[in-house]
């Protein structure tokens, strides 16, 4: 069964948020989802989801944006692709996921700690080269607030833990090798998402 | 013929190791005194050829049994010319694969199918061809849109001489007022040009016969010899044709049932067609339009069946708008979307230039100011949806077929008054209704028998365009809805089943389903007592009447199915190699052991086209069943003549068993009528069988298809569990 919850009450049709969707690099993909439901029952996070992909997209087509940007679906998307290699409209439902998440922060939805999560990962990516957990972990809280410290605190255990197993390195690794050339590509990368945007 | 009979007996395939041959032998040339009985261990290669072909031309042999393999495999090897009686003894498929060998009970089994045939051989003879005289090759078509043009095209092309008849005064149809065509050729995306004008071009050029203006005013005769007065302008013209299609479409639903969708309440709510004629004429200039599915179609109120192209439709003209302002807004409301085949490639297209396809069912359409709001059930969101500001809605009225229009006549009942004042089950008798199509001049009805909605019955797996009157084939929207792939695929298909129908005529061979059967029904009329049973029986109006109320068969239309044999009480019908006495000698010389032998005897009637070759698969299967159980195959469970059931019982077998095609809304039988009709007879002949003191239950009816092969042994198991328990019949040993 298919969440009931968080449905519009009537929806009136407004197409202009759909079509800002459509633009997006993977958005028109979305435009031929015919509501067949396999990505539904194919999603491994579905049941903890607002709503499915389908919904999802069907909000997007019925312009509800509100809705669709509150909503988890997408934070919830663990990129696992199943989805995406079975839907019968070839819809790189991944791609489009990570597009909504792009939109949603640039948009101010960020409510989600998801959103915390995707900010914190890609600056230690672009400013190290690699991953590391514990900056990870610091970003993430400095961009959460106080609150979320606390509440983190009761983790410790599970940290110590992952520590002593040497799952989790004390120390940040050092950077990769050629980082300037990697900001080099990162900075042309963003260049020419800009000027598409700018299209 | 006098007949110079010799029998060979494979014994490959493991034949020879399974049974004893001599014995078989001796059945052969001491019982029934063949004039010939060989054996040889590969009959189907070069040498058993050899030695058939050497008596053949030796001894004078004509009338060659071949014992080994199923009636239904090697044919063109056992064939040696249309002047030589073959008859094949199915040892291997329905003998040695499906029981034991070196077993008593098989080769009981096996000497008496050598039996029965040798038996059959008295009252069989060389069937001789009908040719009809004077003979015409040419094809009628009737209808000038989209499928009648492209069956005329194809027929003329295939280099027969092709008639065409249209109604109205201009050919093209329905498709000859499209703006632009729906996709006919890969990727399935495009909007094509209109190609009716082309298409017009093309069956003048390649000299097809038009008549304009005209209609069917009489069709007598049969296949080969259909003698056509066509109407044209209220001047009447002869036409001497071979065969007919009928392409005569359909009808948009009347719109006018539709004010719940305010047709008719508000100007801007118009039909598909309305909407085509707006765009071709260049009026189109709304720039938010909704599309409305299903608007009649699939409705138990209005068309209880999918009109089958108007989603491909709807798809189309929702493009149309998109083609003129890519930024308009187009909404289509439907219950599914049923883009068949590779229009779903047509459907994704329509998606990705930005139609929205909702799901739901329209409560309300109201206007305000000439702009109109729907509200709807959406059902993949479970709300209620409200849009508005829409200059047009569209509604996809579906179709009726032209088959459809007009006055129902049924059939006269087949009963006499004693068995109508009765409750027995009666033939469901195919409706006729009076469309003024083709106004054949046939006892049975002025035009094709009616399955449901008004469509033209037709086998719908095995012989689609095939109607009910040999040498129509219906083809295109008249036929079921479709879209116009499909249409120009049914145009084809029925242009190659016209030809193959003039062809088949001209050698005095039957159409499908027995194609290449030259035998046809012969009528000893001193004896007919004009009781109508074989002209209401026949499922294909084969057999008119004269002022005398006798039977006229007309051959040209039978296809061989044997019913009328079936039903004649005075078992008067009979074709060279089927007939009443010829099963009768075969139930007959069966040898049904004493009732101390307990060896109980179950006789089967099994139709040739789907049981006999589901039994043969359950022998190549190596399923095995009961060995009491033996086969007679039968063109058709209608053919069935209720005395050789008489007979069976008074000869002391245990059971009978009738297996034949599916009947029903949904059959299966491939003459249509012919299973139904063979259960009607049995459940007549209940009273007298319990009159005898035996339990009417003992012969009954089943239907099997090809692919119950598997099911076939517990099926009879079954049956002969539940004889045993009523015990042996008692007839058994007063024969
Ligand atoms: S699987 Fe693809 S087409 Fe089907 S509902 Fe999901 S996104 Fe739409
Ligand atoms: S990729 Fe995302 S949306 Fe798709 S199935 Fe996996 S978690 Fe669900
Ligand atoms: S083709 Fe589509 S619109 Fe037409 S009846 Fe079928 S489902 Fe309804
Ligand atoms: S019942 Fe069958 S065999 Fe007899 S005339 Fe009709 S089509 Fe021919």
């Amino acid at each position: 069964m298919e969440q009931t919850t968080k449905l519009p009450e009537s929806v009136k049709y407004d197409l202009t948020f759909a079509r800002e969707i459509y633009s997006l690099e993977n958005g028109s993909y979305i435009k031929q989802c015919m509501q067949c439901g396999m990505c539904a029952i194919s999603c491994a996070t579905r049941d903890i989801m607002d709503y499915s992909p389908r919904r999802l997209f069907n909000l997007i087509k019925l312009g509800k944006k509100d809705e669709v940007l509150k909503s988890n679906t997408f934070w919830y998307c663990t990129s696992c692709c199943t989805c995406k290699a079975r839907c019968p409209r070839g819809i790189p439902l991944v791609d489009v996921m990570h597009d909504l998440k792009r939109y949603a922060i640039k948009n101010g939805y960020v409510d989600y700690p998801q959103a915390a999560f995707c900010k914190a990962f890609w600056a230690e990516v672009a400013g190290r080269g690699k991953v590391f957990e514990g900056g990870v972990t610091a970003r993430f809280y400095l961009i959460r607030g106080l609150d979320e410290v606390l509440k983190a605190m009761e983790m410790k255990d599970i940290g110590i833990n992952m520590l002593k197993r040497g799952r989790l390195p004390m120390f940040p690794p050092k950077k990769i090798k050629g980082m300037g050339n990697l900001k080099k590509i990162i900075r042309k990368a963003q260049e020419i998402q800009r000027k598409e945007e700018a299209r | 013929m006098e007949k110079k009979i010799a029998v060979y007996i494979c014994t490959g395939c493991g034949i020879g190791d399974a049974l004893d041959i001599d014995a078989l032998s001796k059945v052969a040339s001491k019982e029934f005194k063949a004039n010939i009985c060989k054996t040889d261990a590969f009959l189907c290669g070069k040498s058993g050829i050899d030695l058939i072909k050497q008596d053949i031309d030796g001894e004078g042999v004509n009338t060659v049994v071949v014992a080994g393999c199923s009636s239904r495999v090697n044919t063109d090897v056992f064939n040696f010319g249309p002047d030589k009686i073959v008859e094949r003894v199915n040892l291997r498929e329905q003998v040695i694969w499906c029981h034991p060998g070196e077993d008593e009970d098989t080769q009981m089994l096996a000497e008496d199918y050598l039996r029965m045939s040798l038996a059959k051989l008295k009252n069989l003879n060389l069937p001789e061809p009908f040719i009809g005289e004077n003979l015409s090759s040419t094809v009628l078509v009737v209808g000038g849109g989209f499928t009648g043009l492209t069956a005329a095209l194809e027929s003329a092309r295939a280099g027969y001489k092709t008639v065409l008849v249209e109604k109205e005064a201009e050919l093209g149809g329905y498709v000859g007022k499209m703006y632009k065509q729906v996709p006919m050729k890969p990727p399935f995306t495009d909007l094509e040009e209109n190609s009716i004008p082309a298409l017009i071009k093309a069956v003048e050029d390649a000299g097809v016969k038009v008549y304009t203006s005209a209609v069917i005013a009489k069709t007598a005769g049969g296949p080969g010899m259909f003698d056509v007065t066509i109407n044209q302008n209220g001047t009447d013209v002869e036409e001497r044709v071979g065969s007919i299609v009928l392409a005569t479409g359909a009808k948009p639903y009347e719109p006018e049932k539709l004010g719940h969708l305010g047709f008719g309440q508000y100007k801007n709510v118009i039909t598909q067609l309305m909407f085509e004629e707006m765009v071709a004429a260049g009026k189109m200039d709304a720039n938010k339009v909704a599309f409305i599915q299903c608007a009649g179609s699939r409705d138990q109120e209005h068309l209880p069946y999918c009109s089958a192209a108007c989603c491909i439709e709807s798809i189309k003209q929702a493009l149309y708008v998109k083609e003129k302002n890519p930024e308009a807004n187009v909404y289509v409301y439907y219950k599914d979307i049923r883009s068949n085949g590779q229009y779903e490639h047509f459907y994704k297209k329509a998606q990705q230039a930005g139609v929205i396809f909702i799901k739901g069912d329209i409560t309300d359409i109201s206007e305000s100011d000439g702009q109109l709001t729907i509200e709807a059930d959406d059902h993949t969101m479970g709300t209620k949806s409200v849009a508005d500001e829409f200059d047009l809605v569209v509604l996809a009225n579906g179709m009726v077929p032209t088959a459809a229009l007009g006055e129902t006549v049924e059939e006269a009942p087949a009963e006499d008054e004693a068995a109508a004042a009765s409750d027995e089950p009666k033939v469901t008798v195919a409706p006729i209704i009076k469309s003024n199509l083709l106004n054949l001049e046939y006892r049975q009805g002025p035009e094709l028998p009616a399955l449901k909605y008004g469509f033209p019955d037709s086998h719908y797996i095995c012989f689609p365009y095939e109607t009910r009157r040999t040498g129509i084939y219906a083809a295109g929207v008249v036929r079921a809805p479709m879209d116009m792939l499909s249409a120009a695929e049914d145009a084809t298909g029925a242009a190659l089943k016209a030809i193959q129908c003039i062809e088949s005529t001209l050698k005095g061979e039957a159409v499908h389903p027995r194609s290449g059967d030259m035998s046809f029904p012969e009528f000893n009329m001193n004896r007919c007592t004009q009781c109508k049973r074989c002209t209401e029986e026949c499922p294909f109006g084969a057999i008119n009447e004269d002022e005398k109320a006798n039977p006229l068969p007309n051959p040209t239309r039978c296809r061989r199915c044997g019913t009328c044999m079936g039903a004649c009480p005075e078992r008067i019908i009979s074709f060279k190699n089927y007939s009443v006495p010829m099963i009768g000698n075969m139930v007959k010389a069966i040898e049904v052991p004493e009732e101390a032998d307990e060896k109980p005897r179950i006789l089967i009637f099994a139709c040739e086209n789907d049981a006999i070759p589901a039994l043969d698969m359950a022998g190549i299967n190596r399923l095995q069943y009961n060995p009491w159980v033996r086969i007679i195959p039968v063109r058709c469970l209608g053919s069935l003549n209720l005395v050789w059931i008489n007979d069976a019982m008074a000869k002391g077998f245990d059971g009978v068993l009738l297996m034949g095609c599916k009947h029903g809304d949904d059959y299966q039988c491939h003459f249509m009528k012919g299973s139904e009709l063979a259960e009607i007879r049995l459940s007549k002949i209940s009273e007298t069988l319990n009159r005898l003191g035996l339990e009417s239950e003992r012969v009954r009816a089943t239907t099997v298809n090809i692919m119950d092969y598997d099911k076939i042994p517990a099926m009879l198991d079954e049956f002969a569990a539940e004889l045993e328990e009523f015990g042996p019949n008692p007839m058994k040993d007063f024969q």
